[in-house]
C-alpha cells in the first residue's frame, strides 16, 4: 500500500471480509502439521533439510499472523517497515553468532 | 504548532495534541492513534526481549557438545503441538472480535473475547500440565530441573516468560471484555489488545519451532 492511501479508522463501522481470516487459519493449521511431520525422528527427515524447512515454515507462519492478523499488510508504508525492519539486525547477529559458537565447537 | 497556523497550512483537518498545543496527524501513519503506536513501541522492545533469549538459546546450543543430558526428558511434541493449534485458535477468535468491534457489534465482541481468553486460560493450564503435571506427569517429575543443565533453563526461562505474557494477556482480555460489557471500550481499545495476543501467538509459533522441534 502507498503511503498516500489511508488505514481504517478503527470507529467506522464497514463491514469486513472474514474469508481472509479463515484462509490463513487454514493455512496456519497445515503448516504446523508439516512441521511436526517433519520433526518427528519417525520420519527420517535429514539433519540440514529438517533445520531448513522449519525455520522457513515458523517465519512463514510469523509472517502471516504479523501481515493478516495484526493487519500490518494494510498498514502505512513507513509504519510496516518501522516495524519488520529492525528484525533483520537480531538474524543477522544470530546467524553470525549461532555459526560462529558451532564453528568453534567443530574445530 | 498554533491551531490557526496549521488551520492556514491546509495539509490535514485531523489533530492530536501534546500539552495542550495542536499537531497535525502524520501522514506516514494515517488514523493510527497514539494508543496503537504506543503498542507497537511496546511489541518491538518485547519482540528484542524474545530475540535476545532465543539469541542465547542458539548460542548456548550452538556451541554445546552434548545438549540433551542423559536422564533429561524429550519434550512433547504432539502435546505442544496442540498447544499451538490451540493459540491459533485464539488469534482467529481474536481477529473476529477486533472485525466486529470495527462493525461495531458489542455482543459479539464480548463473545469472541472471551472465548479468546478461554483459549489463553487453555493454553496456561496445558503448560502447568506440561511442567508440574495434572493428569499425567509433568517434566519437573521426569528429571528437567531449572539450573541443571542449558537445555533445562533456556527451556523453562524462554517458555515461562511466554507463558507471563499469555497470563498477562488473558487478563488483559478479561478486562476488556467487561469494559467491552459495560460499552466502555471501543473499537480502538479492541485493536490494541487484538495487536498485544496475536504477538503472543507470533512469538509462540518461533518457541515452538526453535525450542520443540529443531
Amino acid at each position: 500500500m502507498s503511503t498516500d492511501a489511508p488505514t481504517s479508522a478503527p470507529t467506522e463501522h464497514a463491514t469486513h471480509s472474514r474469508r481472509p481470516y479463515m484462509v490463513i487459519f487454514g493455512l496456519l493449521f497445515a503448516f504446523t502439521i508439516l512441521e511436526v511431520a517433519v520433526a518427528l525422528p519417525s520420519m527420517g527427515v535429514a539433519r540440514g533439510f529438517k533445520v531448513s524447512a522449519l525455520i522457513i515454515l515458523a517465519l512463514t507462519k510469523a509472517a502471516m499472523v504479523a501481515l493478516w492478523f495484526m493487519h500490518l499488510k494494510s498498514e502505512f508504508k513507513v509504519l510496516r517497515w518501522s516495524v519488520l525492519l529492525p528484525f533483520a539486525f537480531p538474524a543477522l547477529y544470530a546467524v553470525v553468532l549461532i555459526s560462529e559458537a558451532a564453528w568453534r565447537l567443530l574445530s | 504548532m498554533s491551531a490557526t497556523a496549521t488551520a492556514d497550512a491546509g495539509h490535514h483537518e485531523e489533530h492530536h495534541g501534546i500539552g495542550g498545543h495542536l499537531l497535525p496527524s502524520d501522514p506516514s501513519v494515517g488514523l493510527a492513534t497514539s494508543g496503537k503506536i504506543g503498542m507497537w513501541i511496546f511489541l518491538l522492545s518485547d519482540a528484542f526481549s524474545f530475540g535476545g533469549l532465543l539469541l542465547a538459546y542458539g548460542i548456548l546450543r550452538g556451541g554445546s557438545s552434548v545438549w540433551h543430558h542423559e536422564g533429561e526428558p524429550s519434550l512433547g511434541i504432539n502435546f505442544t503441538a496442540g498447544l499451538t493449534f490451540l493459540l491459533i485458535c485464539s488469534s482467529v477468535t481474536m481477529v473476529m472480535a477486533v472485525a466486529n468491534a470495527a462493525e461495531g457489534n458489542k455482543s459479539k465482541v464480548t463473545m469472541w473475547l472471551a472465548l479468546t481468553a478461554l483459549g489463553g486460560a487453555l493454553f496456561l493450564t496445558g503448560q502447568f500440565q506440561e511442567y508440574f503435571g495434572i493428569w499425567s506427569e509433568g517434566l519437573t517429575h521426569e528429571g528437567l530441573h531449572f539450573g541443571h543443565s542449558s537445555y533445562a533453563s533456556t527451556f523453562y526461562l524462554i517458555t515461562s516468560f511466554h507463558g507471563a505474557h499469555v497470563f498477562s494477556g488473558t487478563l488483559y482480555i478479561l478486562i476488556t471484555t467487561l469494559r467491552n460489557a459495560r460499552g466502555k471500550a471501543d473499537a480502538n481499545e479492541i485493536e490494541i489488545l487484538g495487536l498485544f495476543w496475536h504477538f503472543v501467538d507470533l512469538i509462540w509459533i518461533l518457541v515452538f519451532t526453535f525450542v520443540y522441534l529443531l
